[in-house]
């Protein structure tokens, strides 16, 4: 081979290499390698998609469910439903008082809430605003509590809200508490008191001396300065305090599984009134799909409402240790 | 001399007790005396046709017989030789759950956490789709994952038969059942760890990563010698109360494979309670949840000192 034609051929060669027969897949890697912002920007679309996938799949499945007639259930998919019955969601309320359930709940929720917003704001206060001298050992003495699981308490509860107590008579049948929303927001308001405390405590320091002062030599009382000054300049952390502790109340198990027999007129909350569709002689596969999906929206539209607020929370409670 | 003009006239301490009344009265009621009257129910012994549960004052028995594995308690089906003693089977339980469960979540809760952390359009939904199962009820957690691995309907079921890890009915299996409830925890509470390193990430100095850059760090670099060390207490303080919360499972086992299948400790508790009528053996089970817990608190607290030692 001469000179001219090795020349020849390597020109050839070098021409030739973008027209290599590359599949897409090579093409692909060869502009990530030569340019790596493109491969960080790819894999985070991946990752986001991932994720996204992930968590919000199951939702979309268990809609499949609810809409899959009694008798196909067996031919759900994994993307399509086994037929189309959307009378599944009447039909939880029809066969039980599903409704009642769902206001058991609500009513349970919203109790808690209350009690906690009212106990917190006072305990807040003191921890974030007033100097004394108990002051580390009690505020321990309240973290504390929150690291016991609620078995370590259950024992003597039980036993206590069994009980019955000559001084309830009129207000309860039989006097105990078993079976009533009380032996239920009782627990869960001290056992999520804890949080709520941190929370408002971290937004109540924040307030300027000042103000308080001002508002107290216009002839406010303490309580009033608190109550009129402090808690409505502290409104956002109120509000995550009370939307924190209203969606754990409706998403705990222990306690609402526990102190009640399962009725809805016993105030059994929305958990018992799923788990009734798992029947003595047939399991209603559609119906607890339908009734997850029912009993899931009010604390989804929630989060989508207060996602900030949520978020805020959740980061203060943990980073205040 | 109305009550709130009393209470002008005190001095800040005395304002400061009479605040603090009503959360501590709570407490109280609800948490401490519980706890002291747990420790005090499982000196007892049981007795469980009696109608009082309790009997005479027997020590530590309960404790030793739970130790032992004599205690009497509902048989569990996690081992089939029933050879291992059923606290021991619940204790493992319980470490093994919390340990995988909070080692996954710290792992895809980063990798959601970085995700978050980027700027991009429409990050505000993504956010929400990433939080939604945290908020979601523990009952229909429960049920999503127990439709998902039912024979009858669900598909993972088939799927994981089909690649041979799991047996004929998931559910009914100690092994599988507990991959289940690992699976259904991981999906709900990454989203916590997820935004609590999100925090940490958001308040790292971003200049000290345009020093690194232009010293020629790599992107692993600026992790390991940045991110990592600077995130470090944050990402301790989010996993102990992972790992409180993981050591607390109940729910989630009792709606899908039930407490006999995969036995918690806080499981034993119930069951010993309701199926046996054994409140000492109960209180005991109890007392000893609440003491393995707090020692991974301190085990916790001793690592958070250290590494807050080591960065200042």
């Amino acid at each position: 081979m001469s000179e001219q034609d090795r020349t020849d051929l390597a020109a050839m060669e070098k021409t030739e290499e973008p027209d290599l027969d590359r599949g897409v897949i090579e093409a692909w890697a060869a502009k990530m390698i030569s340019n790596p912002e493109r491969a960080y920007r790819a894999t985070f679309y991946v990752a986001t998609i991932f994720f996204l996938v992930t968590t919000l799949f199951p939702f979309y499945w268990l809609l499949m469910v609810a809409l899959t007639p009694r008798s196909d259930l067996s031919s759900v998919g994994v993307l399509t439903p086994g037929g189309f019955n959307p009378g599944a969601f009447v039909e939880i309320f029809t066969r039980l008082p599903f409704h009642r359930y769902i206001f058991n709940s609500f009513l349970i929720a919203v109790v808690a809430t209350v009690i906690v917003l009212f106990v917190a704001s006072l305990a807040g206060y003191v921890f974030g605003r007033l100097r004394f001298r108990a002051k580390n050992v009690l505020l321990l003495s309240v973290l504390v509590t929150s690291f016991f699981p609620p078995a370590a308490f259950f024992v003597p509860l039980n036993r206590l809200f069994n009980q019955n107590i000559d001084i309830l008579r009129p207000l309860m049948q039989d006097g105990s508490l078993y079976n009533t929303p009380y032996a239920i927001f009782i627990p869960l308001s001290a056992l999520y008191l804890p949080l709520s405390i941190f929370i408002l405590m971290t937004f109540y320091s924040q307030i300027p001396d000042g103000l308080e002062d001002a508002a107290r030599v216009e002839g406010t009382t303490r309580l009033g300065a608190l109550f009129r000054i402090i808690v409505p300049l502290s409104a956002p952390g109120v509000a995550t305090a009370g939307v924190l502790t209203f969606i754990t109340v409706y998403n705990e198990y222990f306690f609402s599984s526990l102190m009640t027999d399962g009725r809805p007129g016993s105030w059994a909350p929305m958990l018992e009134g799923i788990l009734r569709f798992q029947g003595e002689f047939e399991v209603l596969f559609n119906l607890m799909a339908a009734a997850s999906i029912v009993a899931v929206l009010p604390v989804a539209i929630l989060v989508i409402v207060a996602q900030e607020k949520i978020v805020s929370g959740l980061t203060a409670g943990a980073v205040k240790e | 001399m109305r009550p709130l003009n009393w209470l002008e006239t005190q001095s800040e301490a005395t304002f400061a007790y009479v605040l603090l009344a009503p959360a501590f009265l709570l407490l109280a009621v609800i948490a401490f005396y519980p706890l002291l009257r747990t420790f005090s129910f499982s000196l007892l012994a049981d007795q469980t046709a009696a109608p009082t549960p309790f009997g005479e004052f027997i020590g530590f028995d309960n404790y030793a017989a739970l130790l032992t594995g004599e205690a009497l308690l509902p048989q569990q089906f996690f081992d089939p030789s029933f050879a291992t003693p059923i606290l021991q089977q619940a204790l493992f339980v319980t470490l093994a759950f919390a340990i995988l469960s909070v080692l996954f979540e710290t792992l895809i809760g980063f990798g959601q956490a970085i995700v978050l952390d980027q700027d991009f359009y429409g990050r505000r939904w993504v956010r929400v789709a990433i939080i939604i199962p945290y908020a979601i009820p523990i009952v229909i957690q429960a049920m999503i994952f127990y439709l998902m691995f039912n024979p009858t309907v669900g598909f993972a079921a088939e799927f994981m038969q089909g690649i041979g890890v799991f047996g004929n009915n998931p559910l009914t299996n100690a092994t599988d059942s507990f991959i289940i409830v690992l699976v259904a925890d991981i999906w709900k509470t990454s989203a916590f760890m997820a935004l609590l390193i999100l925090a940490g990430l958001q308040s790292i100095d971003r200049g000290l990563y345009d020093v690194a850059r232009v010293s020629g760090a790599s992107p692993w670099q600026q992790f390991k010698y940045i991110t990592l060390p600077l995130i470090a207490p944050a990402l301790l303080v989010a996993m102990l109360f992972r790992t409180m919360d993981a050591m607390r499972i109940y729910g989630l086992i009792d709606a899908t494979a039930g407490c006999q299948t995969v036995p918690s400790m806080s499981c034993l508790v119930i069951t010993a309670l309701q199926n046996t009528r054994r409140w000492a053996t109960a209180s005991a089970v109890a007392f000893l949840t609440a003491v393995v817990i707090g020692v991974l608190v301190l085990l916790y607290l001793v690592s958070l000192r250290d590494t807050e030692a080591g960065v200042t």
